[in-house]
């Protein structure tokens, strides 16, 4: 990756910093006022952005991903589609550094969350992936966990306690749609729900801890109708506080839920428009024939 | 790539093709018109507006088969904006058949034997040439995604907008005071003003094919806001 900027008021000293506040002040709660300033606070009213610049991802010798830059605007949902290989989930893991842990995969180029450079040297992964919140396609509560202690499994990490936690818990449930349909079950497995609404609750404990972004990998591709456009919804109501970056199979649903749709095709960025344009008059042509059937 | 969508994009050209080919009976329902007009043939008027249930029929298929593609297969980009021309397309079909039908109704109103202006109804029929011509180019135009060939519709059209003026000129200069001669005259400017409205709808096609063709919607002349001549 390139080299972190040494110069730049930049994100690596803010993570550091909040990484040492959450060590020295347990009591600290998520969403209370009394909570040190998270990484790009001050941003959250108007929002947090992704910018890749020249990307290059591989796995061992295999180059996945070539020269992509892309910016994701704040409080967009950003849809990232194209056919099975084209390496949009490459892209999305990417942006908050999932890809490296594969072994023998590596990348080169850019990926800045604000002004502050991701893969920068003295970059804490652990604290990047925390605003960077990841939704996975199949849904994976803690499966000895409670419902309540799902939502709540990342606050723990971040020494959240008590009375606060449970405020956490409730309006992370509520802004996941889910409070109605589980505020008394809290204390049962969240293996026991069902799978819309495991994944609503992978969501909760996602924005639980208050991320920047909000990365969705599929995560409607094991859901029923039914609880697919309930996550659609969701994921209308959460653009109001995230940036959402989602990697579907589903054209419809990038149709639905995306402002701007980004076309992937043999690990290139094609094309990235606003979703009416992607749909209705692409400007590349491979972007007409995919997103019309015409290959896939 | 192997294409992904092959039963779809049948069942498009397919649409396309039912579509388009009512514009074949669109013309031939004009020629009907036209030689009844000529001949003062009242049975065959009779023909042309029996007809009309054959151009609804094609409409409603059309229609329905535009409603089943958009609920089943979502179409996007050149498809949906084919699609949605097609609608189009399929409704100004509808409204040319109409005119045919609202000429047909015409025919029988002056009699077997009507004091025939023959300069008059050279013009009118000249327009109903016209008129076919233009529905024939708006055919072939979507066919080949032409949009040079629909934006050629606007001269023929101002060329049948400027016969449809003299007709009503001659209209104006021919009538007098018998009541039979007076009521022929009424009749053929009607009959002009539906050619004219025929020459519109095909103009309209033409539209919609350089919608499909570009993604804009331009009207090619602007009715409300003439330019001065």
């Amino acid at each position: 990756m390139t080299p972190p900027d040494e110069t730049s008021p930049n994100r690596t000293e803010v993570v550091e910093q909040q990484d040492a506040a959450s060590a020295a002040a347990p009591q600290a709660t998520v969403g209370a006022p009394e909570v040190p300033t998270r990484p790009g606070e001050d941003a959250r009213a108007g929002g947090h952005t992704i910018s890749v610049d020249d990307l290059d991802a591989y796995y061992g010798e295999v180059h996945a991903i070539k020269g992509v830059s892309i910016d994701y605007a704040a409080n967009d949902v950003t849809a990232m589609i194209g056919p099975s290989g084209c390496g949009k989930s490459t892209v999305l893991r990417c942006l908050n550094r999932m890809h490296e842990e594969i072994t023998g995969a590596y990348a080169t180029g850019t990926v800045k969350l604000d002004d502050t450079d991701i893969y920068g040297s003295s970059i804490d992964v652990v604290a990047v992936r925390r605003s960077i919140g990841m939704v996975f396609q199949k849904p994976n509560p803690f499966p000895t966990m409670s419902v309540a202690d799902n939502v709540s499994a990342g606050l723990r990490l971040a020494g959240v306690k008590g009375k606060h936690k449970d405020e956490v818990v409730e309006k992370s449930l509520r802004d996941a749609g889910l409070w109605e349909e589980v505020k008394d079950r809290l204390s049962e497995p969240g293996v026991g729900l069902s799978g819309g609404q495991q994944q609503r609750l992978c969501i909760a404990r996602t924005i639980a801890i208050q991320p920047d972004i909000i990365l969705m990998d599929e995560p409607c591709s094991a859901l029923d109708p039914i609880a697919t456009l309930k996550i659609e919804e969701l994921i209308h109501e959460l653009k109001r506080q995230y940036t959402i970056i989602i990697v579907t199979h589903n054209m419809q649903q990038a149709a639905r839920v995306a402002d701007r749709t980004a076309f992937f095709w043999l690990g290139e960025l094609i094309e990235l428009g606003p979703t009416e344009k992607i749909f209705t008059k692409p400007d590349n042509q491979r972007t007409e024939d995919y997103v019309s059937g015409k290959f896939g | 790539m192997p294409e992904t969508r092959h039963a779809f994009h049948e069942e498009l050209e397919n649409l396309e093709k039912q579509a388009l080919g009512a514009l074949d009976m669109i013309v031939a329902t004009l020629e009907r018109a036209l030689e009844a007009l000529m001949h003062q043939d009242v049975e065959l008027a009779q023909i042309v507006i029996s007809d009309d249930d054959r151009i609804d029929g094609r409409y409603l298929e059309v229609h329905q088969g535009i409603l089943t593609l958009l609920a089943t297969q979502a179409p996007v980009a050149t498809d949906l904006r084919t699609v949605a021309a097609l609608l189009h397309v399929i409704k100004h079909v509808e409204r040319m058949g109409d005119q045919c039908v609202n000429i047909a109704k015409l025919i029988p109103i002056t009699g077997h034997e009507p004091p025939v202006d023959e300069e008059m109804l050279a013009t009118v029929v000249r327009m109903g040439e016209l008129a076919i011509s233009e529905v024939r180019q708006a055919k072939q135009a979507f066919e080949l995604r032409d949009v040079g060939l629909a934006q050629d519709l606007v001269r023929q059209d101002e060329e049948i907008n400027k016969l449809n003026r003299e007709v009503f000129r001659m209209g104006v200069r021919a009538g007098g005071s018998d009541e039979d001669r007076l009521e022929w005259v009424l009749t053929i400017v009607m009959v002009a003003r539906a050619l004219e409205r025929v020459g519109d709808n095909a103009v309209d096609i033409g539209e919609q094919v350089a919608f499909v063709v570009t993604g804009l919607f331009r009207e090619f002349s602007d009715a409300s806001h003439p330019l001065p001549s």
